[in-house]
């Protein structure tokens, strides 16, 4: 168990998830990104995808998303997207539903 | 036997109860929804202002530009008019309405073209009414509006504003004030206006992927959608508390009247049965005199 650090999945309609994390995989458009506690600051553009969290709580949340944008900083991880879905389903549901908030 | 004048009066008051029992009706459908659009409005929030955020740090970090935040020379206004699709909601559409026209007169005294976009169904009619050609209408969005309506007309303003067919774009709304007040308002929407800086704003390193540039260029159509859904989400909360305001003070009128009316028709019965009575004992004293 890393350090932890906070993490908000932000919708237009609600913030989806809001919890502690140890770590968090997304992909921008320029590649997967992984991120631990003290992270540097960081600002990306997501692709259509899966974001993986690992909540400190032991579970994993994935959430398929379809692009948005990703905000680290000081050890806040802010996830901001128009279309997500969270599942528990693992990486390729995620990914399928990712496929079909794009695909609407 | 009733006399036709009571009979008439106990129709009214028939009609006047059907009536409030409608306007009751739409009065706690309209309370219900008020909580709703209200909890809608604060769910939203938290989207815009952190996108906010993105945008000041972007500026911190190297500047902002970008055509959407570019002001250029105005030859032809962009108009949003928010309405409901429905009336029954006091002077919530009039109010917005008057103001949207007042600001057309404006721009047509300057001798500047206006492109038209219109929402519900009150606001196509009176301007289609009067006359205005109408870009573009969207209805059915503004009881319980959608990020989907919200980005379908984000898309349509966009696209019209990078084709330059429109040098800006001002949206006539209603706020929500408070559960009494909603105020029709003018908001300026396009070209965005950059967020100001606040005194919290970090200046850290930030490493971009990708570049600050591209990141602005996905960042604000987004941001576009956003506030007009926030636009949308207000507009259907003031019109929920509009519309139960102007239903409540319905119902107590009919309230009012029915109690009028039925003093009324027991003045009547009053009067039938004394004539009545004044008969029989005429009567009873003429047989008894006989």
């Amino acid at each position: 168990m890393g350090k932890p650090f906070t993490v908000d999945v932000v919708t237009p309609e609600a913030v989806i998830w809001q919890g502690e994390a140890d770590f968090v995989a997304a992909r921008t458009t320029e590649g997967e990104i992984g991120i631990l506690a003290d992270h540097e600051p960081t600002m990306g553009a997501l692709t259509a995808g899966a974001v993986v969290i690992n909540s400190t709580d032991g579970s994993t949340i994935t959430v398929g998303v379809n692009g948005g944008f990703l905000q680290v900083f000081s050890n806040q991880v802010t996830l901001l997207t128009d279309r997500a879905e969270m599942t528990e389903g693992g990486k390729e549901e995620a990914l399928r539903l990712a496929q079909e908030l794009g695909g609407e | 036997m009733a006399s036709a004048e009571l009979r008439q009066i106990r129709r009214r008051i028939r009609s006047v109860q059907s009536t409030m029992k409608i306007t009751r009706a739409m009065e706690l459908i309209a309370t219900s929804r008020i909580a709703k659009a209200r909890l809608r409005v604060a769910e939203a929030k938290p989207y815009t202002a952190k996108m906010t955020d993105v945008i000041r740090n972007i500026a911190a970090a190297g500047g902002l530009s970008h055509p959407l935040l570019e002001r250029r020379e105005v030859k032809t206004s962009g108009v949003l008019v928010v309405t409901s699709d429905r009336g029954l909601a006091g002077g919530y559409n009039s109010n917005v309405l008057r103001l949207a026209e007042r600001a057309l007169n404006a721009h047509r005294a300057n001798n500047r073209p206006i492109q038209l976009y219109v929402i519900g169904a009150k606001a196509e009619s009176y301007f289609r009414y009067r006359g205005y050609q109408i870009q573009d209408s969207f209805l059915g969005v503004t009881d319980t509006p959608t990020y989907g309506d919200a980005r379908a007309v984000a898309n349509i303003l966009l696209d019209d504003y990078e084709q330059e067919k429109m040098d800006s774009v001002e949206v006539y709304t209603t706020r929500f004030v408070s559960a009494l007040t909603q105020t029709p308002v003018l908001w300026p929407l396009l070209p965005i206006e950059p967020p100001e800086m606040s005194e919290d704003t970090q200046i850290a390193g930030y490493s971009f992927e990708p570049s600050p540039e591209e990141i602005l260029g996905r960042l604000l159509p987004r941001y576009l959608e956003g506030t007009i859904f926030g636009i949308l989400l207000e507009a259907s909360a003031s019109e929920h508390a509009a519309r139960r305001r102007a239903m409540k003070a319905a119902t107590e009128n009919a309230e009012e009247l029915t109690k009028a009316l039925t003093r009324e028709g027991n003045a009547a019965r009053q009067a039938e049965i004394t004539t009545e009575i004044s008969e029989i004992v005429g009567g009873a004293e003429a047989l008894s005199h006989g």
